[in-house]
């Protein structure tokens, strides 16, 4: 099972990871980070992550910090 | 052995940079101090040093910031409106306590001037063009020998307070050969090992910026320097007094002029009238206390400079209403001759104390 | 099994103080990959200049020094030939704006390679003066509108903009010099090899080596991040094409 992690304080909601998940799983949240926008979660319940890293590449915030692949 | 041997003052400068350890020079040539750079291109480069012909006076300033961040002994020359090119960069410096010593042979100003000698940055060296609160330690050789002695003083006080120090020279001194002797660097090393960049090897990292978004540590780190400003004011004060244990009047004047104005001393005295000489060799920090106290039991001062003035207003601010002061100068060009300086000064003495 | 991790190079605590979405975050990230990839951390002076790109010593956790505006390539200069004078050869880049590069400062980055300095400078280009709000700078392209050229950047009120990285290529001491853009992970990947190349140059002794980072001003360009991506990748890439200009190895 591969996942990432994600450092919530560190998100910007600026959402390029969302655009570059090939399987969509990070999305908008409900909840509002520092920039006053809602911030991204990582979303995968049925274990689809490829632990490919793009989300992590494309951070310009450091914030997604790990990526576990399986 | 040491001997004396006839030297230039601009050549003297780069042999005593030398001889205390200076490892980088960077410059651009400006009339009248291009020998120190022609000088050091040689040995420099022969030696392996750090010596660029840079592209201004704008670039040597800043490489002089970069490698003094290294803690190397990093010297600069240049003249007048050149220097003027530099003030931000010395601002920088201030701010960050990074050790530089600029050498300025003076020339004619303002503007380009031209390259007779002048003593017309007085202001920009102790006062400064750049901004904020700085001060920069200022030296003021009055002959070749000093020009050695106070070139190993500028690199010690650079080194010990971590301030640029400007080396105030002028066309005259730069030019002029005179016996002079290569003495040894008297002053110790300073360790720089607790601030130097030389690579977080085994250490954090260290950060050298003078830019600061938080106001309160902008603050503190402002009166941080004044501290250390207020111990160099305290402990650095230094000068020359000429006969001035028992003077009637005393001539105030600096840098090579304080050549002539001694010879007047001497006219004077041979003619039973009490005349002295104070020379700061230090016009940052300026030797206030000594020259109050000298006022307190001298009661006329005569300033001259060549220039319009501008040491006359810290004169003015040492001996306060304690004593009358004249001032004698002219802006650029040849020296007052004794002549001229004794004619005014009888004129002086005519006109305000005919008493003497 | 870990396949990616923060890098090492960044100081621990330290969140980017740039506006959502600036590449300015992903180029500091790319080059503290490298630093760590190629183990420079502790041979490393950094230095940074004013604008944006100022801020880099809060955020690599490397030795730096601020240069003031203009003058990081002759700080540089300062900094690499002290340290071997001394004996050492240390590690030394620049991290500029385009304004600091290529308007201020330019006689100072063009002698620096014209003179072969064997140092790195990395220059973001965003086409505009973002620190300041956005205002047309050397880089600013035709049509373009910022804060002072209103009505877009024309020929006879502003001339034209600046190639920095084909400039530079031009110049004898230069050993490598490209342009690249972060818009996609294609482009960001191929960024972070450019410029471990470009370090590799200054490693071997070779010269002055050169990366201008095509990157996103989403504020001042009033975009979406996504938005000023595909604005570098549809327009500024016209004016600006990527690629490497010069390569002393292959030329």
């Amino acid at each position: 099972m591969s996942y990432i992690k994600l450092n919530k304080n560190k998100c910007k909601s600026c959402y390029l990871c969302i655009d570059v998940c090939p399987k969509g799983l990070i999305k908008k949240s409900n909840e509002i980070g520092k920039t006053g926008e809602f911030i991204v979660e990582f979303d995968d319940k049925e274990n689809q992550c490829l632990g490919c890293s793009q989300c992590a590449i494309m951070c310009p915030e450091i914030a997604i910090t790990e990526v576990h692949k399986e | 052995m040491n001997t004396k041997e006839l030297l230039k003052g601009n050549i003297a400068i780069a042999k005593a940079a030398l001889n205390c350890g200076c490892t980088c020079y960077f410059g651009y040539p400006i009339t009248p101090q291009t020998e120190i750079g022609e000088y050091l291109s040689l040995e420099m480069q022969k030696n392996k040093l750090a010596y660029v012909c840079a592209e201004s006076e704008i670039a040597a300033i800043n490489m002089a910031l970069g490698a003094a961040s290294t803690g190397a002994k990093v010297m600069t020359s240049s003249s007048s409106c050149a220097v003027s090119l530099m003030q931000e960069t010395i601002s920088y410096a201030c701010s960050d306590e990074l050790p530089i010593v600029i050498v300025n042979v003076m020339r004619a100003g303002p503007g380009q001037g031209y390259i007779f000698p002048s003593q017309g940055d007085y202001n920009q060296a102790t006062v400064g063009g750049g901004n904020g609160d700085y001060h920069t330690i200022v030296l003021s050789p009055t002959n070749v020998q000093e020009c050695i002695d106070l070139t190993y003083k500028a690199f010690y006080l650079a080194q010990k307070y971590r301030n640029p120090v400007i080396l105030l020279a002028d066309g005259l001194l730069g030019q002029m050969a005179e016996p002079a002797e290569l003495t040894d660097n008297p002053y110790p090393q300073i360790d720089n090992s607790n601030w130097r960049l030389d690579g977080a090897n085994s250490r954090p990292s260290r950060e050298i910026h003078s830019l600061e978004i938080n106001q309160n540590k902008l603050n503190q780190h402002i009166i941080n320097i004044y501290k250390k400003y207020e111990a160099i004011e305290k402990d650095e004060c230094d000068f020359e007094e000429y006969l001035c244990e028992d003077a009637q009047i005393i001539f105030t004047a600096f840098g090579s002029l304080a050549r002539h104005v001694k010879s007047v001393c001497n006219y004077y005295r041979s003619k039973g009238i009490k005349v002295g000489l104070f020379r700061p060799k230090t016009l940052y920090p300026f030797p206030y206390k000594k020259l109050n106290e000298l006022s307190k039991k001298t009661p006329i001062f005569i300033d001259v400079e060549m220039n319009m003035g501008q040491m006359l207003k810290d004169i003015r601010l040492a001996i306060l209403s304690n004593a009358r002061i004249s001032f004698i100068g002219k802006p650029v060009g040849n020296w007052l001759k004794e002549e001229e300086i004794i004619n005014a000064t009888d004129n002086i003495i005519k006109e305000h104390y005919a008493s003497i | 099994m870990q396949v990616y991790s923060a890098p090492k190079t960044i100081k621990e605590n330290s969140d980017f103080t740039f506006c959502p979405g600036c590449d300015h975050g992903l180029a500091i990230k790319i080059v503290a990959q490298i630093i760590d990839e190629l183990n420079l951390k502790e041979n490393t002076i950094a230095v940074a200049s004013s604008g944006c790109s100022v801020f880099l010593y809060n955020f690599l956790d490397v030795d730096c020094i601020e240069s003031p505006h203009g003058r990081a390539c002759a700080v540089a200069t300062g900094v690499k030939r002290a340290h071997k004078a001394n004996g050492d050869n240390k590690f030394v880049f620049t991290y500029q704006g385009d304004g600091d590069f290529a308007s201020i400062g330019l006689s100072e980055s063009m002698h620096s390679a014209l003179r072969g300095e064997n140092i790195t400078a990395i220059c973001i280009n965003n086409t505009n003066y973002g620190m300041t709000g956005g205002q047309l700078g050397p880089t600013t392209i035709m049509g373009q509108i910022t804060t002072t050229s209103q009505n877009g950047r024309n020929k006879e009120y502003h001339g034209f903009p600046i190639k920095t990285a084909e400039q530079i290529a031009l110049c004898e001491g230069t050993s490598f010099s490209a342009r690249v853009a972060l818009y996609d992970i294609k482009n960001i990947i191929n960024a972070k090899n450019t410029i471990k190349k470009a370090f590799e140059y200054q490693i071997e002794n070779l010269g002055f080596s050169f990366v201008e980072i095509l990157s996103s001003c989403p504020t001042n360009w009033k975009l979406s991040p996504k938005e000023s991506h595909e604005k570098i990748k549809n327009e500024l890439s016209k004016t600006f094409p990527l690629g490497i200009f010069k390569d002393i190895k292959n030329d």
